[in-house]
């Protein structure tokens, strides 16, 4: 790969992501994928495993997924298996899957079934944010740390622990200084160039990462602001993990300044305590921390209040990033957040008079065109 | 031109109690009308298998579920204008057609200031005090009771319900672990029961419950049991119909009586070598929720193939009984509770070790299933709005043809939605399917498996 600097080389590792887990390879790195952003990093960095986050592909058809898995199942899980089974992500030295939500469990179990791996373990994350079920997450990420333990033959100490916390916990704050300089308007930065870097720091060795994002930090406070004013929108929902999509969007008027997803400030968004009980801390960040309506809060007295516990940090986004309006994106058949549209919808447009376009969508370049006009409309609408 | 045969839309049943069983659901519903009228606390509910139901019956609560009446909805064609009221308020069609049902009915009970429109299934569902749901199995299992809220504005409790793969659970400790959260949640849900009906939990009445839950579910099993019999003496027609008394109702007495009933009708065929069916030629899985609108499908490929569905849907069956060691000195109703829902859903772990595959639900199973029931083919019914019971039909067909070399026909459909069951083609592929039987029966034999 080049020697680019910043976001030209975040675009670089961001098209060519296999190409440079395969270099990483090559050198003699251990490659550890993982789903969602429920598994603690912390714990593959501290036994030096490069962790690389498993995303599918909206460019390539769906065919080997289908001797698998059913095709009315969630999209972006089919293709995460479609190009597992293609020999994609033949590099992973180790697997990690997640409970993230049905789609995640499932495959996760149907992939681990298939494809074997010298260091495997899926999590179970509970529902709740309840006591003891942070506990019973504690004692999973325990379990986690003795498989990876046994099988790399390394141990995970407290010591290495907690340095790779402070490393994460650096790259989460040097991504959210990024998201803060989103807050002017225009901003000085796309969501399209804001995905490619996030896509390429979850393939890069940590170290490197947060070396890229000061690199990035630097330029975009210091270069001249090209963007225009257009509605500012707040994308909430399912993970977007190809610039297509983000382009489309902004091709159709607007300017995207803050996300709600599983890829952007869901994974980056609070930091883990630095405290004298690492796998504590570890699961009151990845557990409590992480707002996604795969999460129950508790309902509260009413429907207002519930409406609160659910919703209220986006409004918090909405008025700090001085969001016109919400994208609420539901990739077809994912049940969290398509159980959430109504309620989402009213919160916003009644009780925060903020205006959201809700789409499903199939997970597919191929598709995305018909949606710009929609885009356009709401753009229109907003302004 | 020939007139064509009208296709039955339910199921004739081949047992006695099996057509006698419509009665437990009538009176789930009605038992929960009463208790409203009498000003007694009701919730709905999501199949818990058997968590925190006890739980709020020795609270007083009478419980109601939302999946069952759905799918009465669907078996008497009612569903579709609840479908359309949940799609008009902004719910994607994609979800859960069970969910896509209630939700509609619930925004018509909202409409109707909360009295049963009149022109309700099954005399419809009253408006409950709380709504429980259950991590278990699916997203839809709480996601659906938190969308509810718009309609009802009542509490929802969410009960925890782990489920790991078979890795994991053999790791040391994380058994016991694992009870230890289901106890610690159940008493954080008694708390919170306790909380909003301002009394307290009658640990007496829990463990009676528990103990009639138990000898119900044990007697459930053994007519599972009775049904690896050659020829099968309860067809799937059969248990969808009895399996109410077990799975909503298993701590009711009456429930308990009925289903000793069910087990002496079904020893008495095994005894005699009864079949449930004329001429069984074919035995054949169904996996995993049924066509509910159609279910005179599986007579008509009796009539028709001689195909005996002999076992069926794993997420509706009760396991084996905790044995004398899991119970020993536990007297915690709570944990007894725990334990043996944290069984039903990890019994299968030694059969996915064996074979070293995940997960233990709804795929394990079918890998015992086909060698204790001599499965000829399994019949996978992919639904459109019920992912959980689908994401892993292609992953067993593939195992059972890779282990055992049965073959497997996927059928298309909905458990609720009858605009997405072509029956056409699915009497279509059964016919083409006959052969396929035939065919892997040779390549058993010649393979030295036994059946």
């Amino acid at each position: 790969m080049s020697e680019k600097k910043g976001l030209a080389r975040a675009a670089e590792i961001y098209a060519k992501s296999e190409q440079y887990a395969r270099e990483l390879k090559n050198q003699g790195k251990k490659i550890a994928g993982y789903y969602c952003c429920y598994v603690p990093l912390e714990m593959l960095a501290a036994v030096d495993y490069v962790p690389v986050r498993i995303l599918g592909d909206m460019n390539e058809n769906i065919t080997s997924a289908d001797t698998y898995l059913p095709t009315v199942m969630c999209f972006f899980y089919r293709s995460c298996l479609d190009l597992a089974m293609k020999g994609k992500y033949d590099y992973l030295d180790a697997f990690f899957g997640a409970h993230s939500c049905d789609g995640a469990e499932r495959v996760s179990y149907v992939w681990r079934s298939y494809l074997k791996y010298a260091c495997n373990f899926n999590i179970d994350i509970p529902h709740t944010v309840h006591p003891p079920a942070i506990e019973y997450f504690k004692n999973q990420l325990e379990a986690m740390k003795e498989t990876i333990e046994e099988k790399t033959g390394q141990k995970i100490s407290d010591e290495r622990l907690a340095a790779a916390i402070t490393l994460y916990n650096k790259q989460r704050g040097l991504v959210r200084e990024l998201y803060a300089l989103r807050k002017a308007d225009p901003p000085p930065i796309s969501g399209t160039e804001v995905l490619q870097v996030l896509v390429a720091i979850m393939y890069m060795p940590p170290e490197e990462g947060n070396a890229l994002l000061a690199e990035i930090l630097e330029e975009v406070k210091n270069r001249p602001v090209t963007a225009q004013k257009k509605p500012r929108l707040l994308i909430t929902g399912c993970l977007i993990d190809n610039i297509s999509f983000t382009k489309l969007i902004e091709d159709s008027g607007f300017n995207v300044v803050m996300d709600d997803t599983a890829i952007g400030s869901r994974s980056f968004g609070h930091d883990v305590a630095v405290t004298g009980d690492p796998l504590g801390s570890l699961a009151e960040r990845y557990l409590d921390k992480i707002v996604c309506p795969r999460t129950f809060r508790e309902t509260g007295k009413n429907r207002a209040e519930d409406l609160e516990n659910r919703f209220g940090y986006l409004r918090k986004f909405v008025e700090d990033w001085k969001a016109d309006g919400v994208y609420l994106n539901i990739i077809r058949n994912c049940d969290p957040h398509g159980y959430e549209i109504p309620e989402l919808k009213y919160y916003f447009e009644e009780m925060v008079n903020v205006p959201v376009l809700a789409i499903e969508q199939d997970y597919s370049t191929a598709s995305l065109e018909p949606l710009r006009t929609r885009f356009q409309a709401f753009a229109e609408n907003i302004e | 031109m020939e007139e064509k045969k009208a296709k039955k839309r339910t199921s004739a049943k081949t047992l006695q109690t099996a057509r006698e069983a419509g009665y437990f659901g009538k009176k789930m519903l009605a038992n929960t009308r009463t208790a409203v009228e009498e000003g007694r606390p009701v919730a709905w509910s999501m199949v818990d298998w058997w968590l925190g139901v006890p739980i709020c019956k020795a609270m007083g609560v009478e419980m109601v579920f939302p999946e069952n009446w759905s799918a009465f909805c669907a078996a008497s064609r009612t569903a579709e204008p609840n479908l359309e009221y949940s799609e008009m308020d902004g719910f994607p069609n994609t979800l859960c057609g069970y969910a896509r049902n209630t939700l509609g009915y619930a925004r018509k009970l909202k409409d109707n200031n909360y009295v049963i429109p009149p022109d309700s299934p099954g005399g419809g569902l009253p408006k409950p005090n709380f709504l429980l749901g259950c991590g278990a199995v699916c997203d839809a299992r709480y996601k659906w009771f938190q969308a509810m809220g718009r309609y009802m504005d009542v509490p929802v409790w969410m009960l925890e319900f782990p489920q790991v793969g078979y890795k994991e659970y053999y790791l040391p400790g994380n058994k016991e672990k694992t009870i230890k959260f289901l106890v610690d949640e159940l008493k954080a849900f008694v708390a919170f029961l306790e909380n909003l009906l301002n009394k307290k939990l009658d640990m007496n009445k829990l463990s009676e419950l528990v103990q009639i839950m138990f000898q119900t579910n044990k007697i459930a099993h053994e007519v599972d049991l009775l049904r690896k019999a050659v020829p099968s003496p309860m067809v799937s027609q059969d248990f969808w119909a009895v399996m109410t008394a077990h799975f909503y109702l298993a701590d009711d007495l009456e429930a308990q009586a009925f289903y000793q009933r069910v087990y002496d009708e079904v020893k008495h065929r095994v005894d005699n070598k009864i079949g449930a069916i004329p001429n069984e030629k074919y035995r054949m899985l169904f996996a995993e929720l049924p066509p509910w609108h159609t279910l005179g499908f599986f007579d008509e490929m009796a009539e028709k193939h001689g195909i005996a569905f002999v076992f069926e849907s794993w997420n509706y069956h009760v396991p084996s009984p905790l044995t004398a060691e899991e119970r020993h000195g536990i007297s915690d109703p709570l944990e007894l509770l725990a334990r043996f829902s944290y069984h039903k859903f990890h019994e299968m772990a030694p059969v996915a070790r064996e074979h070293d595959i995940d997960p233990i639900i709804f795929v394990a199973p079918y890998l015992n299933y086909v060698k204790e029931y001599r499965g000829d083919g399994l019949m996978g019914h992919p639904l459109l709005s019920c992912r959980p019971a689908t994401y892993t039909l292609m992953h067993v067909r593939n195992l059972l043809m890779e282990k055992f070399k049965v073959p497997s026909v996927i059928v298309e459909g909905d458990i609720i939605d009858l605009r997405v069951f072509n029956e056409e083609e699915a009497y279509t592929k059964m016919d083409a399917f006959i052969e396929t039987m035939d065919y892997h029966r040779e390549l058993r034999k010649k393979a030295g498996l036994d059946w």
